[in-house]
């Protein structure tokens, strides 16, 4: 028994590595600074997009944002617009997936 | 013994439900009057805002006896300690406007926005009306709205903190979440897990996936908050903890191995495997940001990306101008091995005394000139006779949060390997000894049992 679960979690391992890897392949990782100009929550609540103005170029980026930490700072105002925000995401096909959602801040 | 453990699991999860599903007794009457500050929860919660003030919350500060040279009639804490994680304190960083940048830009920064007053009565002052600048609802309230906390300059110019004091938010009391505590204790040391490195997300902690949060451990009485024993967290409100106490035995392992391990190396050491955070600064040198502000140069690692330190220590704290950390040997009786991260900084040390010199972040924030902050800090202190020096200091922070899941808890060979995370020789075993630690003999037959009951 403890055999077979282990031969399907070894599967399902190998199973999620190589979406994982297909994933990568695809999707570019940038990093940015950047002010928030705007930000909309999903009425589900689940995801949001901000929208950043580029510290460096000026240039507008929408930025979707689904991790549960970072959308209830969005829920209690603890990240509003006008926040500096540093941010890693995964650009593929059109769309921008945060990874990292941080305010800046000195000491 | 793990089934007590579920058995308060459990009880912590039931507890939380209700604690959740129930509401505050007082909020119809909220609802009712509105939020008048602390007096509205003082008519039926007698003597709190008084009780407050007398905390590390509300101080920054407390007497320390366990910490070389210092004072011991003196209280020590963010209000007035210096060291280089962030280098100055309440006193010399007192929240203030900087000066325009370059572009013409300013802000407000100070140390003191961590503090839950209204800067009018700020870090440590008493009486009536230190009592009702308490913001009761920064810790009590889930649905406090941060945007409404912020600096400010009030009609006569003076910077002040402002407050959530909303009839909705004061009509939401309860224990205090994750969240409450996160909002000052996240951004620790500048920016989101800066110093400490540890996340208390439910995919990083045990506890936290269990349903169990910081007041669950931290079991609060009278506003008085158990601590550890972390050497750069000095100030106490006089109750300590640790893993073993309330919660866990010395013992509570079913393997005996482990058990026996527990009189010489503390629980953190093999359940908190990993740290993170900031690792070293420059507050000498200071990088301009693109919105023209500048901030101290930081070189640091995401969450889980450190591994620690081991060290033996007494609980006892070693503190020079250079070093500010454990002290401890494998031969005084009463120190165990103990995980950490280690914090390198520079900053500038006064030639005359050796003494390190604390910084007004204003002047810095906004030009880069560290040293216009130096001589900002040292105008504000009285202090005339220095010459700063540049130099490095190396301070050790406790591993005290973020236990792994157990399957991730060290186990025999992460240790007993010869590449294993302990340098037993530097933690003072002789070669002899060392040859055994790290002999298979000790743990082979074990994981050889392990793996085939895995296979
Ligand atoms: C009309 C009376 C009343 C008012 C006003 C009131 N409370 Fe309470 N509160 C109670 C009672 C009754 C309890 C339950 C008994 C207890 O713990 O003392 C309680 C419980 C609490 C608890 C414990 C909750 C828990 O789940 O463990 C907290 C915290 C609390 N109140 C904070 C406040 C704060 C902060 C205010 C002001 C915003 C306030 N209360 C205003 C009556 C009141
Ligand atoms: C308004 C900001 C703020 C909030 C909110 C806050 N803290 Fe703190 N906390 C601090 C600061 C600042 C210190 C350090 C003071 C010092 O050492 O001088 C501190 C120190 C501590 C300490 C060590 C000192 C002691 O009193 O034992 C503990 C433990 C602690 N906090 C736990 C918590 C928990 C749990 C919560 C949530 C209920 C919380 N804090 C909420 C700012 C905050
Ligand atoms: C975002 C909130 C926040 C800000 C802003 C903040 N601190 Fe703290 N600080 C804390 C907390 C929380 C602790 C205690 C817990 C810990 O060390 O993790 C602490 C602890 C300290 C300690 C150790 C105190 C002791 O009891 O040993 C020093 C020193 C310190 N801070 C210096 C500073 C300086 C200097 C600044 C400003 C330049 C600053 N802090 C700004 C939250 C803050
Ligand atoms: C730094 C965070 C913090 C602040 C600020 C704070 N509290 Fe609390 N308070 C706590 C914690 C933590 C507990 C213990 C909760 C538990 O474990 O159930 C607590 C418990 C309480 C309780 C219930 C238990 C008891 O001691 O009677 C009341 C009532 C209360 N607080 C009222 C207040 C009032 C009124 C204010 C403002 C004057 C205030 N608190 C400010 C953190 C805070
Ligand atoms: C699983 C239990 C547990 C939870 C949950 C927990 N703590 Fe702790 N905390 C501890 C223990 C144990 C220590 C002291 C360890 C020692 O020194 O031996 C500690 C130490 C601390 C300290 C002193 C500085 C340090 O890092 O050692 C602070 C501040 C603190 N905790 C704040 C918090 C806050 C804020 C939360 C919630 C975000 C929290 N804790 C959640 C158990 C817990
Ligand atoms: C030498 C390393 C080591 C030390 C020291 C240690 N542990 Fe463990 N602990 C482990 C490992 C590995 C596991 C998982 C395997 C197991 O349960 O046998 C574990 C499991 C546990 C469990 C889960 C038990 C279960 O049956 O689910 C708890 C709770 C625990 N430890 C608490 C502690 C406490 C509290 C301390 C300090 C008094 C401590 N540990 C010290 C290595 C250690
Ligand atoms: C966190 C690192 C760590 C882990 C994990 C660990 N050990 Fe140890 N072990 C030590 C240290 C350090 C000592 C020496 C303690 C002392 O000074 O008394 C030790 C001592 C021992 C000794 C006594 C050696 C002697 O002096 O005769 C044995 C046997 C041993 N370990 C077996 C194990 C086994 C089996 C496991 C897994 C179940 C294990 N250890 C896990 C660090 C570890």
């Amino acid at each position: 028994m403890k055999k077979i679960i282990s031969i399907i979690m070894v599967m399902a391992l190998m199973l999620i590595s190589s979406l994982t890897v297909v994933k990568t392949a695809s999707a570019e990782e940038m990093k940015m600074t950047g002010t928030i100009t705007k930000i909309a929550l999903a009425a589900d609540g689940k995801s949001a997009t901000a929208v950043l103005k580029d510290s460096k170029t000026e240039a507008l980026v929408t930025i979707t944002i689904t991790d549960d930490l970072t959308l209830d700072k969005f829920k209690d105002k603890r990240i509003v617009e006008g926040d500096e925000i540093r941010t890693k995401y995964d650009a593929e096909g059109g769309k921008n997936t945060s990874k990292m959602f941080k305010k800046t801040a000195g000491c | 013994m793990s089934r007590r453990i579920t058995a308060i699991m459990l009880g912590c999860l039931v507890l939380a439900t209700f604690a959740q599903a129930k509401d505050h007794p007082g909020k119809a009457q909220i609802l009712k009057d509105g939020y008048q500050g602390p007096k509205t929860c003082e008519k039926c919660h007698h003597g709190k805002a008084k009780e407050f003030l007398g905390t590390v919350h509300w101080k920054h500060a407390s007497k320390v006896d366990h910490v070389d040279n210092i004072n011991p009639n003196e209280e020590y804490g963010m209000k007035n300690r210096i060291y280089t994680m962030c280098n100055g304190n309440d006193i010399v960083n007192n929240l203030k406007e900087v000066p325009p940048n370059a572009l013409g830009k300013t802000k407000f920064t100070g140390c003191n926005t961590c503090h839950p007053g209204d800067h009018t009565s700020d870090v440590g002052s008493t009486g009536p009306e230190a009592e009702q600048a308490i913001d009761c609802l920064i810790c009590h309230s889930s649905k406090y709205d941060f945007s409404k906390r912020k600096p400010v300059k009030d009609n006569n110019g003076k910077v002040v903190m402002t407050q959530d004091r909303s009839t909705e938010a004061a009509a939401n009391i309860g224990r205090p979440t994750i969240k409450n505590c996160m909002v000052c204790h996240e951004a620790a040391g500048g920016g989101a897990m800066i110093k400490r490195g540890f996340s208390m997300s439910k995919e990083a902690e045990v506890h936290v996936s269990k349903g169990i949060i910081c007041v669950d451990c931290h079991q609060v009485k009278n506003h008085k908050f158990p601590t550890g024993r972390d050497p750069n967290n000095w100030a106490h409100d006089g109750i300590y903890m640790t893993c073993a106490g309330e919660c866990h035995s010395e013992t509570p392992h079913k393997d005996a191995d482990y058990n026996r391990h527990t009189a010489k190396i503390a629980c953190q050491t093999c359940h908190i495997p990993k740290t993170g955070g900031a690792f070293s600064k420059d507050f000498t040198k200071w990088e301009k940001q693109s919105n023209g502000f500048y901030e101290p140069s930081t070189l640091k690692r995401e969450v889980n990306e450190t591994s620690p330190v081991y060290a033996w220590y007494n609980l006892t704290v070693s503190n020079t101008p250079q070093f500010i950390g454990p002290k401890g040997s494998r031969t005084d009786g009463k120190s165990k091995i103990y995980p950490f991260k280690i914090f390198q900084g520079k900053a500038y040390f006064n030639k005359k005394n050796g003494q390190l010199l604390s910084m007004d972040f204003a002047p810095p924030i906004a030009n880069g000139d560290s040293l216009a902050g130096v001589a900002s800090a040292a105008k504000i202190l009285g202090i005339k006779d220095y010459e700063p020096v540049p130099g490095w200091q190396t301070i050790y922070f406790g591993s005290n949060h973020q236990v792994t899941p157990k399957n991730k808890a060290l186990s025999c060979a992460n240790c007993h390997a010869v590449n294993g995370v302990l340098n037993f020789k530097e933690l003072g075993y002789g070669s002899k000894e060392v040859d055994k630690l790290t002999n298979p003999e000790l743990y082979f037959e074990k994981l050889l049992k392990q793996q085939q009951e895995n296979e």
